[in-house]
Formats: C-alpha cells, structure tokens, sequence
C-alpha cells in the first residue's frame, strides 16, 4: 500500500476504506474478546446454515451481531427476542456492508442460568408436546423377569440396583447396558442403548439412571434426545437419576420416576417372598373353599336323608296310594253317575215312547175293533152279521155283530 | 425348541416367563372366585382346585432361583452388543 492512511489529499476506495477500519478493529486487543449485555432483537435462525443472526440492544443503541452454526450448535438454550443475554465473541468489520458486528462465541441468558434455562424450555417444550401426559404412562409389569439396566458399569448406582433386585427378586435376570452418564457422549450412549432393549424386546422394564450429582453431572438426562428415546420406548421406563429434589427432564418422561436408584429396583419388581406369600394364601384359600363345598354338599345330603320320606320309603307310597285310591274312587263314582242318568234318561224316554205306543193303550185294558183289518173307529159303520177281529193287549178274538143301537 | 430359547436369552430376547406368571395368577384368581361362587358344583370344585394347586406349584417353580443372574454387554469388535457375566 503506498498510500499512507491519513494522509491529507489522498482519495481512498470504499473498499479501502473499509480495510483500513478492519485492520484497525482487527489490532485492537480490547475488541478480539468482549462480553456484552445486551437485550436480544431482531433474532434469526438460518435453518440452511445454521447461522444466528441478530441485533443486540439496551435503551440507547444497537449492534449487530452474527453466531457461526458451530458455535450455535453448542448453546444450550434457544434465543428469543426480548431476552436478556451475555454474550462473548470479538468486534470486525463487515467489509461488505461498512458495519461493524460482534461476532459471537458464546451466550449466557442473563439473570438465570443457561442450564436452567435451556431445562425450562425444554420441559415446557415437551410438556406441550404432550410427552408428561399421565395417559402415556405405560404401566409397569407386576413380575418382570427381565431387567434392563442403562447406567454406568461402575459406582454406586448399578452396585444398588443389582443388590436391591436380586433381594426382592432374585428370579429376574439382570441385564446391563454400561453407558457413560455425563459428558457430551452420554446423551447418545444413553440412546442407543434405549434403542437397543426396544429392539429386541430384550425387557419387560428398564431402569435408567445415574448417581447422584451437581445438575451439570446430571445434564444427560436433561438432554432431549434422552427424553425422547424414553417417551418412544415400547419397555416400560423407570428413570434412575439420584437427585430426590429436582426432576431431571428424564422423570417428566418416564413412565415411573424413582428418587434414587436403589428405589429404582424397589419399585421395579415385587417382593419374592410376598408373592410366595401370596401363592400360599391362594392355595389355603382354594382348600378352604374345596373343604366349605364339601361339607355344604355333605349337610345337603344329611337334611335330606333325615327328611321322613326317605327314612320311611313305604309311607311315601302310603301316601301315594291314598291319592290313587282317592283318585279312583272319584273316577268310579263319576262313571256311575253317569251310568245312573243314563238309565234314568232311558226309561223316561220308553215311558214316553209306551205312552205313544197303541200295544200302551191296549195295555191298560183298552181293545181295537177291526173289520177286514181296518179299524173300526164309529159304530154306525157296522151292519147286523159283520165279521169283527177284536185285538187285545194280548191275543185276538173273532166276533159277529148280533145287534145295532140308533146313535142319538 | 429348547435351543431356540437358550439363543434367544443369550441375545437378550425376552421369553415367556412374565406372561405366563402373570396369567398364571390372573388365572388362579378366577378359580379362587369361582370356588366361591356357589353354583359352581362339586365335581368341577374339584377339578378348579387340581388346577390351582398346580398353578401355584408351577409359580412357586418360577419364582425358585438359587442365585441371581446379572449380565452385562459387551461391545464386540464389530460393534454388536454381547452380554457376558457381570464382572464382580
């Protein structure tokens, strides 16, 4: 460069210019590392390039400022607009624009920590996603006999869960999974391992968990990808994390929260000795029943054979035979009832008939007249010498009129 | 059939056992109402309560473990998950 910065009567390019500022900022060591306070605006998240952009304010003025993805990528939390942060980056100038910007390193929320923050967005992320939801809660096997176990392989926490399942119940098979369980890698590891059990339906429960520890040692079970894995898994859940007070994210999605890990175990499997208990009482219960169903049936079977009927079989067939005999008594009777009007109805009907009859009349002394087989019904119809037949109630006689009387 | 099953816990496969207790005391459950019941006649009494006794028979067999079985997966070279004892 010839020409001397400054210098009166020199005409600069705007490029030049712009260099000259850069190199300037560029040199100044109060400008390569900064932290500012500032309220977030104008926030943009490129979602091609990962990039932050945004404006950082306070009650006077503004500056820009941009977040590289692979620095974005390492924040914990989300940035809004409005919120108040620290952040830390150097000052260059942006040739193209003329602007000078804070290139961004790291973030801070202001006031509250960014863990703390980043766990109360992801909590109130997940609970509108529905993932707290009691509804989901898979309900955890009574008796599981397959047990997975997603911890570390060392220290206290697996050393209790094993200890306290194989008391309880030693008939469960104990599988473990050894994952890291802090560190940037737990998450994954944690994940995978999640993944692994779901796959080959290799439990009936799992028990995830660590340790207690400070919330940074417990920040794998706040991370989303671990909750996730744990609101998808097929095997019921059962998080682990030893911090009785605060939840970790892995709790909300758990489909059972235990305070430590040994209450993991605890509450993981039933008690052996209870459920021999149980069987035993079953078994007593079932015998009892038997033995009350017997002798309800055997008392049956004594009320009955005391009855009367069945100690004096032959008074029941007295018995029976009084109403047999009763019964054909009634029928004998009603047969002669029938037969007597019968009768009665028959000889009123000859009376009436022998009434009719002119063997009746003859019968009660009366006689017919008969001339050549005709009766005779007048007496002027017969003449002195008329052959007459006299009919009887019994036999007939011949006659011959001898005399005739004038009728008056 | 036998060998199928040894394979599949080797892998870590979930067997049959959980289910089978379970229904196991479901079952015995229904048998204890059913003996209380009391139209159920003697002779079926009889054989609700041979099944029960073998029931619980077969639950107490489950339950029968002399020592506690905890194993641990291993990473292979390939990457695969094998379980192997639990170192103590």
């Amino acid at each position: 460069m010839n020409r001397q910065p400054g210098r009166e009567g020199d005409v600069l390019t705007v490029s030049q210019l712009n260099a000259i500022v850069k190199a300037l900022l560029d040199n100044e060591p109060l400008l390569s590392h900064v932290m500012v306070r500032g309220e977030l605006s104008n926030f943009k998240y490129h979602t091609q390039s990962g990039h932050l952009y945004m404006t950082l304010k306070d009650e006077k003025s503004a500056v820009r400022a941009v977040m590289f993805a692979s620095s974005a990528k390492k924040l914990l939390f989300r940035p809004e607009n409005g919120m108040k942060v620290i952040v830390e980056g150097r000052v260059a100038v942006f040739e193209r624009d003329g602007q000078y910007q804070l290139y961004l390193t790291g973030m801070q929320p202001d006031g509250l920590g960014a863990l703390h923050l980043a766990y109360e967005q992801l909590k109130a992320k997940l609970a509108a996603e529905g993932l707290f939801a009691p509804e989901r809660k898979k309900p955890l096997p009574k008796t599981p006999f397959h047990i997975g176990v997603v911890t570390a392989s060392t220290g206290a926490a697996v050393r209790d869960i094993i200890h306290v399942l194989g008391r309880r119940f030693p008939a469960a098979q104990v599988l473990l999974y050894p994952v890291l369980v802090q560190g940037p890698d737990a998450p994954p590891m944690i994940v995978e391992a999640i993944n692994w059990f779901n796959e080959r339906h290799a439990a009936d429960v799992l028990i995830v968990g660590r340790g207690g520890g400070s919330i940074e040692d417990l920040w794998a079970f706040n991370d989303e990808s671990v909750a996730r894995a744990i609101a998808a898994s097929a095997i019921p859940v059962i998080s682990a994390v030893g911090h009785e007070t605060d939840f970790t994210i892995a709790d909300f999605v758990a489909d059972l929260r235990a305070p430590t890990p040994s209450a993991a175990a605890e509450l993981a499997v039933p008690d052996s000795l209870t459920l021999r208990q149980r069987l035993s009482n079953v078994n007593v219960r079932m015998a009892d029943l038997l033995l009350r169903k017997t002798s309800a049936g055997r008392a049956r079977l004594e009320t009955l054979s005391a009855h009367w009927a069945l100690r004096q079989p032959e008074k029941l067939l007295d018995e029976k035979r009084l109403v047999l005999d009763g019964l054909s008594q009634r029928v004998l009777q009603a047969q002669q009832t029938r037969l007597e009007r019968g009768r009665q109805s028959l000889s009123l009907t000859a009376g009436k008939l022998s009434a009719l009859s002119p063997l009746g009349v003859l019968e009660r002394g009366y006689s017919i007249v008969l001339r050549r087989d005709s009766p005779v019904r007048r007496a002027d119809e017969l003449a002195v010498g008329d052959e007459l037949t006299l009919r009887f109630a019994k036999g007939e006689v011949q006659a011959r009129v001898t005399k005739t009387k004038e009728q008056q | 059939m036998n060998e199928n099953t040894q394979d599949m816990k080797e892998q870590g496969q979930q067997t049959e056992q959980p289910m089978e207790f379970e229904k196991a005391l479901a079952r015995l459950e229904e048998i204890v109402r059913k003996l209380e019941a009391n139209d159920t006649p003697l002779e079926q009494s009889l054989k609700l309560f041979e099944e029960g006794v073998a029931l619980t028979a077969r639950c107490n067999a489950l339950l029968e473990k002399a020592e506690q079985q905890v194993s641990m997966l291993v990473r292979g070279q390939d990457g695969t998950m094998t379980p192997a004892p639990m170192p103590k």
